[in-house]
């Protein structure tokens, strides 16, 4: 068993600084749980915090059945895969591998199986005899990855794995990785994963779920479809998604959403959800949700992004840049046009409270935790 | 559950176990220091004893201060006063320090801004000279000095130095430099500098740090330099502090150390005032050299 | 950098020019002498091999001197260099105060080699002295430093150990300088502290070792100013370095040639000893260097 749970979780260093404020957090047994988020939003001191290297100063960290809050790393049946590797930079990748077990006391022809293993599955077989140095940034990313997998831990921790690598070995490593959290699991292995990283598509692809932070607290957690669709706040509306969620100011008229002169129909009546007076809000749409139709908002094109298949339109709408995704041949469509008129799906949708960034559209009203 | 009482006696133990450590080592740290610096403190406290005082006891308090060590050192049992040996230093460091900043400085530049034929035998040759043993060549600079007619001058302590000789200073600049970014030579190139302003103007001021603790190192050690002045000098009145203070040890009543040990205090006090003024220089000037060497 | 290739020779020049004046040309003018009789009047005349065979066979003076020195150095340098490693160790951990103890076990380096320290050191050893004193508030009987043989050495042993700060100070660089996130992967490996000094931390400062041992080894066999201030290399010549007798053939008796050959016989020591420690460096140094090296 191998769950992990966060009661209450905080940081505070010395100096009264909260870090981390009072999170709470369910990890299930062979979850694979992101952390996302932009840099300074404390996600990979939770991490380091779950891991022991950071002092835990409130609440409470449960790995399985146990609270670790007093134990040492050693002890808390964990792996850590680190940003820069860590590799230990005068023993062979053998050496490496083995450090931990020797600890721990295996015997040789035990640890030699285990090296065998683990090089098989990651194909570092080759690796084996060199030197971290002697190591291409992907290769020593697998052997750091090896490390890890070779303790068979309750609970694997990645602090931004890939974030040294360049794109296409990010890609690479991605799948490599979702692939060996699937194996683990299949064969019953103990697979939990807490994965921090600011790439909102690494969390996107590789999450069960994922842990959206921000400035130290949970903004929301949930599957990744969940968070694309139905955001619980602003925040996380305009983090997950590429490109990003048109974020529009404007304000509610009955079921009508104003943004200056032209007002859009919305299919439901949230004014009354709204904190704010007079009835501010933020309208969400996505680009990939916004089409060219004679009967949309107009907006003045200023220029487009030719992506291949598709084109990336940005414009300015009532002053507010708007930007829309839409297919080449569209774009062809609309020859020398200034000016476009762009329909939201009415489906797809978000009211946000400009005061405190809820999604009041949502039905129900509030994120699930 | 009980897990928990464990888990928690076990975090209690092992916080009293680090208290202890932590307290342990503050112990020893204080106590090795004490010991390391109770002779210092002890030389200036006697400074200011009276003879039959410093004999009498190890603390280094003097019961009544007095000058009187001072006042007759400076004047010495020679025709000078300590301040003639003063500046005799003087003369010396001054054109060493300045010529060593910028030979070296040259040398730096060219092995770490430039290729040229032989480059790397020259910088071998940098090393061989970091390690060498200087005593196998002090007899026939000896004999160089005085075919010159250099001998009995300030000339043989200050013009090696001035042509780069101390190889250590060119190792850490070169290390250094290595480390600062072209960028912003290259900008100045593309801006119509030469190599020479690009020197002055960009490299210099880059290297204002490192340069800093050359300097401050090479006024430490020819402060110190006994062997050099004793070869070279004959003359008592072209004498640096360090021979100064050799014969004032020769010249002076066996007892009078009072005098001895307020010269003594006097000659170490720039030193340690240039130090404490500028610790920085020092530390990170012995780091970079050693830890990238 | 430049495209000139003359160029970087032009900035180099100054240490060229030392280079083959100050260094080269006497290095091998020394060679030259010690197959000499020179004494600076006359032209020298070649004797071949007749000073190495005196120094070999007929020169007890010789044989004592290469003794102590070679004690000397094989106490002094293993014993500086741990303590210099222990305590910088010690203040890896984060302890407050680290710089004041930092500056304050440094500070003897910068002053020990000065005349002034020699001449404390002088002092403190004496039979009044503060070290006797000291020994008697402690019960113990006073010790006759400078009398006995075998206590000389010690004094001077003392002198040069007082001074580990210099190689502390690089060995703190060095340990400051290691990724911490080693340290972490070692703790969650389930290392203890005492393990990762030995499998992680010891390992990574190999190269600084080394290189303070080289550094101070060659260092060490070029001791002057301590022996010849404090014991003037007695009783006895237990503490007559080698250095020390060079000085004396050669400034004092002005046997150029013998003075020269003695220089060789310790270079080519100290040269042998240096070729050892880097040939077993490959053995036991790891250098985890650059990536691209």
């Amino acid at each position: 068993m191998a769950r992990v749970q966060l009661k209450n979780l905080e940081k505070v260093y010395g100096g009264g600084v909260k870090a981390v404020h009072g999170i709470d957090l369910d990890i299930e047994d062979g979850e694979f749980m992101v952390f996302v988020g932009p840099s300074g939003c404390a996600k990979s001191t939770t991490l380091r915090m779950v891991a022991g290297l950071e002092e835990i100063t409130g609440g409470e960290v449960i790995i399985g059945q146990t609270r670790v809050n007093d134990l040492p790393p050693g002890k808390r049946s964990i792996a850590m895969v680190f940003q820069n590797y860590a590799l230990y930079p005068h023993m062979k990748v053998r050496g490496n591998l083995a450090f931990g077990l020797k600890i721990a006391g295996k015997s040789k022809p035990e640890i030699e199986t285990a090296i065998d293993d683990v090089a098989r599955i990651l194909e570092i077989e080759p690796l084996l005899d060199r030197l971290p140095k002697q190591l291409s940034g992907g290769q020593a990313q697998r052997v750091a990855l090896g490390r890890a997998l070779i303790k068979k831990p309750g609970v694997f921790l990645f602090d931004e794995p890939l974030s040294n690598l360049d794109a296409k070995l990010r890609a690479s490593m991605r799948v490599r990785i979702t692939d060996l959290h699937r194996r683990l699991k299949a064969e019953g292995l103990s697979s939990t994963v807490i994965y921090v990283t600011h790439d909102q598509t690494e969390a996107m692809t590789m999450g069960d779920r994922i842990c959206v932070m921000q400035a130290g607290r949970i903004m929301q957690v949930a599957t990744p479809k969940e968070l694309y669709n139905h955001p619980a706040n602003l925040f996380v509306a305009g983090f997950i998604g590429s490109p990003e969620m048109n974020l529009l100011e404007g304000h509610l008229d009955g079921s009508d959403f104003v943004i200056g002169a032209q007002r859009l129909t919305l299919g439901i009546d949230v004014q009354a959800r709204l904190a704010s007076r007079p009835a501010d809000a933020v309208l969400g749409v996505r680009p990939q949700h916004l089409t060219i139709a004679d009967d949309g908002l107009e907006a003045r094109l200023t220029h487009a992004e030719f992506m291949g298949h598709e084109v990336y339109l940005h414009a300015a709408l009532e002053g507010q840049k708007i930007v829309a995704v839409v297919g080449a041949a569209e774009y062809e469509a609309l020859g020398k046009a200034e000016t476009i008129r762009l329909r939201p799906d009415a489906q797809h949708l978000h009211v946000f409270d400009k005061t405190d960034g809820r999604n009041v559209s949502l039905r129900g009203g509030s994120a699930a935790a | 559950m009980d897990m928990q009482a464990f888990n928690d006696a076990q975090a209690a133990r092992r916080a009293r176990l680090m208290m202890l450590q932590q307290s342990i080592r503050y112990v020893l740290l204080f106590a090795v220091g004490l010991v390391m610096l109770y002779p210092l403190i002890w030389l200036v406290g006697a400074s200011f004893k009276t003879n039959s005082e410093i004999f009498a006891g190890a603390g280094f308090l003097p019961r009544n201060p007095t000058l009187d060590g001072y006042i007759h050192g400076w004047q010495t049992s020679t025709p000078y006063t300590f301040g003639r040996f003063f500046w005799n230093s003087f003369l010396i460091i001054l054109p060493k320090v300045i010529g060593t900043a910028i030979s070296c400085t040259l040398a730096a530049y060219a092995f770490a801004r430039f290729d040229f034929p032989l480059k790397k035998v020259f910088f071998v040759s940098v090393i061989a000279i970091l390690l060498l043993p200087n005593v196998v060549t002090r007899i026939p600079q000896y004999i160089l000095f005085r075919d010159f007619g250099w001998l009995d001058t300030f000339l043989p302590l200050w013009v090696p130095s001035a042509l780069a000789g101390d190889a250590f200073f060119v190792f850490m600049l070169v290390q250094f430099l290595r480390s600062l970014p072209s960028d912003m030579e290259e900008a100045a190139r593309v801006d119509g500098a030469n190599s020479l302003q690009t020197l002055l103007y960009i490299v210099v001021p880059m290297l204002a740090p490192a340069l800093i603790s050359v300097c401050l190192f090479q006024f430490m050690w020819t402060m110190n330099d006994f062997l050099g002045p004793l070869i070279y000098l004959s003359s008592v009145d072209k004498y640096p502090v360090s021979l100064a203070l050799k014969l004032s040890i020769d010249t002076t009543e066996a007892f009078e150390w009072n005098r001895i040990l307020a010269m003594s205090v006097l000659t170490i006090a720039p030193a340690l005032i240039i130090f404490f003024a500028a610790q920085r220089y020092f530390i990170e000037g012995i780091s970079a050299g050693g830890v990238k060497g | 950098m430049k495209g000139q290739r003359f160029l970087g020779l032009a900035y180099l020049a100054p240490y060229i020019i030392g280079l083959l004046v100050f260094t080269a040309v006497p290095f091998l003018a020394s060679l030259y002498l010690s197959f000499t009789d020179y004494d600076l009047l006359s032209a020298p005349e070649w004797v071949g091999w007749d000073n190495f065979k005196k120094l070999f066979t007929r020169d007890r003076t010789f044989w004592k001197s290469l003794n102590v020195t070679l004690l000397y150095v094989f106490i002094t340098v293993p014993l500086k260099l741990a303590f210099a490693l222990f305590i910088a160790a010690i203040l890896n951990y984060r302890l407050r105060f680290i710089n004041f103890f930092r500056t304050a076990f440094y500070v003897p380096s910068i002053l020990g080699g000065s005349i002034a320290i020699a001449v404390l050191w002088r002092y403190m050893f004496a039979s009044e002295g503060l070290v006797n004193m000291a020994l008697g508030t402690v019960g113990l009987a006073p010790v006759d430093w400078f009398g006995d043989p075998g206590n000389a050495l010690f004094t001077i042993t003392l002198l040069r150990c007082w001074q580990f700060g210099s190689a502390m100070v690089i060995f703190l660089a060095a340990l400051q300088s290691i990724d911490k996130s080693l340290y972490e992967a070692a703790a969650i490996d389930g290392a203890s502290k005492t393990r990762i000094f030995f499998y992680i931390t010891l390992p990574l400062l190999t190269p600084v070792i080394f290189f303070n041992l080289i550094m101070q080894m060659v260092q060490a066999f070029q001791e002057f100013n301590g022996p010849y201030i404090i014991t003037q290399g007695g009783p006895l010549k237990s503490t007559y370095l080698l250095p020390l007798y060079i000085y004396d053939e050669a400034f004092k008796k002005f046997d150029m040639g013998y003075a020269s050959a003695i220089a060789w016989v310790l270079f080519v020591i100290i040269m042998v000893l240096t070729l050892i420690a880097f040939w077993s460096s490959k053995k036991w140094v790891y250098y985890a260097g650059d990536k691209r090296s």
